[in-house]
């Protein structure tokens, strides 16, 4: 019932999205008003019936409604209903429902928000994203139906991976592909300015906001995933360059590659191209990072499995591409114009230079994740690309991206002065320089951790020096106090003063990457009762084991004592979850997080006969928390740059 | 035309720059994934290389001492065994009869000396009704010896 209930709905929504395809091209071809009314109810259409459908599978997951297959083998009885409803992004199926329900919810935002604007793109945007409905209800309705029935119904089902049951997993994936979808906003603008061939500033001024929240949602769908993974997996890390982790990462780097060269065309008109192509790029990822994690090509802990989807994505991002480019290069006479650039030394080349290493960072991290595939496809041989090749090729990238981020929003529009730079940058420099020695003398000795925090210094200085010189303009013009100051300037100008408070939650998380790359310990022992294991500034005492049966699995903890400099920190419990489901035990590390470093305790192993014997491993890792304080930092920054603010307020200073 | 050349320049750098870095970065950081037959054939060409070599733990060879936390055991892909050596803490889901994955060098002893323990991840994710067979999925271990 539920079943037939969901699929239905996902087939009618398949013609519906076929009338958003077709309905545009009669209205702007024909100008026909009428038809553009069509294909907006055609959208709306379409989130009414795929809400149904996706309430249709959250409802079978919470009713525990086995005879389908898809709640049969992600949900048991004891499943408490939080993770019913997470199921639903469990595996494959459910996840495609979530991807097609994200996207015709802002296909209708946009549809409805710009009803009476746009007369001319709406059309075109409409057709956009009803082709990418189109696509991901195709594979909903005949290639992974996630209403797919089982007969004779079991009387059990068989479980969420026990992995996935973790607060985190309810805002991960969520988080993830709202950030992926909102990226088809400003493509579908794109392509709606090339297709009618307006290509002024217009799609991007339109866009802006959508795409800041895409990115944002991106970022923090990245670091949730970081987090997830240095707090479930278990192996205290926290990103290993898994073809996965790539491919949620890939798109961020266009992304904000672009987030950042649309300024220089609202601002000087250049780069028109390139930024067509970068929201190209960036779209077209998101669907490859699909094509990647679903088909099943590359090993991995998050490939769900392997099918026939695979193909259905190749397919459709070889349509992407070709069709994309195809109408940059039939648009190209329309794009020839262009202001040069006028000097090196300028904001301009700043961003181009961003640019220019996001790209590349883009680029040898693709490379590096399909080299196994080319590998095996070209020579036969299987090899695979291990964490150090990323780490060392894009380290230095990052740095030198670091370092940009302190010159590109001080550094002034066309061609930089002389008084300019020294005006802007000759302070921060000499002091991130003093705090690059001092921190020299004090105990970092390797070259690139070194320059890494002096390069941070740098971006927090140049950040602080230029608020502070704004900050006393203020009191020099209106009188005004730090507090009311920072208030005006953030109003005033918003977009500047938000994108300067998103550098520094990107220096807090790059802080935190580099203090746990650099100065991480590890250590492991098997201890008997009593028995310490010192690692670091730590000793930790084992104190004995503990069994507990849980809805899911049956859980063994061990009781740790951490003593920090001899001081109690009170004590630990990593466990270890059996569930009958599986054949070995899941781990559950845990940690304890300070603002200088986290222990964080393995419990991995214990003596069956007597229990008072455990191997544990234990790890310090320093400044790990500070990227998590960056993510709250760069929400906060994203809320100022898109915060709504009215007309009047939105004056220039 | 000044500032066109400008840019071609600036442009060949950057290239040359990133070409480097990605194969230096490639040279050091490429694994071959090899078969215990594939190993036990090309033992001495393989001697110095390091490798992921994928296979079934035999049952009954595993032999481990949790005071050392030292493991040893054959790793087999039907046709040939080949031992393995590690020191460390394997992965929840290392067990005799399953799948796993090692990656490390050939000692001297002829024991592959493993750093990391992959297990095989298969069954939970991917219900394979269709009647393919499972995906290869990993879970990744944890490194014996932080470098």
């Amino acid at each position: 019932m539920t079943s037939t209930l969901g699929h239905t709905s996902v087939v009618l929504a398949l013609l519906a999205a076929f009338c958003g395809v077709v309905c545009p091209i009669v209205a702007a071809r024909a100008r026909q008003e009428r038809f553009l009314a069509f294909a907006r109810y055609a959208i709306f259409t379409q989130f009414v019936l795929v809400t149904l459908a996706a309430g249709a599978l959250i409802y079978g997951l919470i009713a525990l409604d086995f005879s389908i297959k898809y709640v049969a083998f992600n949900t048991t009885r004891a499943t408490p209903i939080y993770y019913r409803v997470t199921g639903l992004w469990g595996a494959l199926e459910g996840s495609l429902m979530l991807w097609e329900w994200v996207l015709i919810i802002f296909s209708g935002i946009t549809a409805s928000l710009y009803r009476d604007r746009h007369r001319d793109t709406m059309p075109w945007v409409i057709m956009i994203f009803s082709i990418v409905s189109f696509f991901f209800l195709t594979v909903l309705a005949f290639v992974s139906n996630p209403f797919e029935t089982v007969s004779p119904v079991p009387l059990d089902g068989r479980g969420l991976n026990p992995l996935l049951e973790d607060a985190n997993m309810m805002t991960h994936p969520p988080l993830l592909y709202t950030g992926f979808v909102g990226l088809t906003v400003p493509y579908a603008f794109a392509m709606a300015a090339l297709i009618t061939g307006k290509l002024d500033e217009a799609w991007i001024t339109t866009t802006r906001r959508w795409t800041i929240i895409a990115w944002f949602f991106l970022t923090v769908g990245n670091l949730v995933g970081a987090w997830w993974s240095y707090h479930v997996l278990g192996w205290g890390g926290y990103w290993a360059w898994d073809p996965v982790e790539n491919a949620a990462f890939m798109p961020w780097l266009p992304a904000t590659a672009f987030l950042h060269s649309i300024q220089v065309q609202e601002r000087r008109r250049m780069l028109k191209v390139w930024n067509l192509s970068l929201i190209i790029i960036a779209f077209s990822l998101t669907i490859f990072g699909t094509f990647l994690t679903r088909s099943g090509i590359l090993s991995s802990i998050h490939a769900f499995s392997s099918g026939p989807v695979g193909g259905f994505f190749l397919a459709f991002l070889s349509l992407i591409l070709l069709g994309s480019f195809g109408l940059l290069a039939y648009r190209a006479d329309l794009l020839k114009e262009q202001p040069e650039l006028d000097s090196m030394v300028s904001r301009e080349s700043a961003f181009l230079l961003n640019n220019i290493v996001l790209v590349s960072a883009l680029f040898t991290i693709f490379l590096g994740t399909i080299f196994p595939l080319i590998s095996e496809a070209v020579a036969g041989v299987q090899v695979s690309v291990g964490a150090p090749y990323f780490n060392s090729v894009t380290v230095p990238l990052f740095l030198f991206l670091v370092f940009l981020m302190g010159v590109g929003p001080m550094i002034a529009w066309r061609r930089a002065s002389w008084d300019n730079l020294r005006r802007n940058f000759l302070w921060p420099a000499a002091g991130s320089l003093a705090f690059g020695v001092a921190l020299f003398i004090w105990k970092v000795k390797e070259f690139l951790p070194l320059l890494g925090f002096t390069l941070l210094a740098f971006v927090v200085v140049t950040i602080l020096y230029d608020t502070v010189l704004a900050l006393r303009a203020r009191k020099r013009i209106a009188g005004e106090g730090m507090v009311r100051g920072l208030v005006t300037l953030a109003r005033r100008n918003q977009r500047r003063y938000g994108g300067l408070i998103v550098h520094l939650g990107v220096v807090l998380i790059v802080l935190g990457i580099a203090g746990s790359m650099t100065y991480s310990l590890e250590k492991e022992a098997t201890l008997a009762l009593k028995q310490e294991l010192k690692i670091g500034n730590y000793s930790i005492q084992f104190e004995g084991l503990k069994g507990s049966r849980q809805p899911t699995h049956f859980r063994v903890e061990g009781a740790f004592r951490v003593l920090h400099n001899g001081s109690d920190e009170g004590i630990l419990n990593p466990a270890l979850k059996f569930f009958p489901t599986q054949q070995s035990p899941i781990g559950r590390a845990v940690h304890q997080s300070s603002l200088t470093e986290d222990i964080y305790l393995i419990l991995s192993g214990f003596s069956e006969i007597d229990r008072n014997q455990a191997t544990l491993k234990a790890l310090v890792r320093p400044l790990v928390i500070w990227m998590w304080i960056g993510g709250f930092v760069i929400a906060l920054g994203t809320v100022i740059c898109i915060w709504p603010m009215k007309k009047t307020e939105l004056t220039e200073p | 035309m000044k500032k066109n050349r400008r840019f071609l320049i600036g442009g060949i750098i950057i290239l040359a720059a990133l070409s480097y870095m990605i194969y230096g970065g490639m040279q050091e950081a490429i694994v071959y994934f090899v078969t215990p037959s594939e190993l036990k054939a090309n033992e001495r060409s393989s001697a110095d290389k390091f490798l992921r070599m994928g296979g079934m733990v035999v049952k009954g060879s595993l032999n481990k001492n949790l005071n050392t936390l030292t493991y040893r055991f054959d790793l087999t892909d039907g046709t040939a065994t080949f031992p393995v050596y590690f020191k460390g803490v394997p992965p929840d889901l290392f067990t005799e009869g399953k799948g796993a994955v090692v990656e490390g060098r050939i000692g001297a002893d002829g024991v592959f000396q493993a750093t990391t323990i992959m297990a095989k991840h298969a069954e939970e994710y991917s219900p394979h009704a269709d009647g393919k067979p499972p995906s290869k999925s990993f879970v990744p271990g944890q490194e014996a010896v932080a470098k």
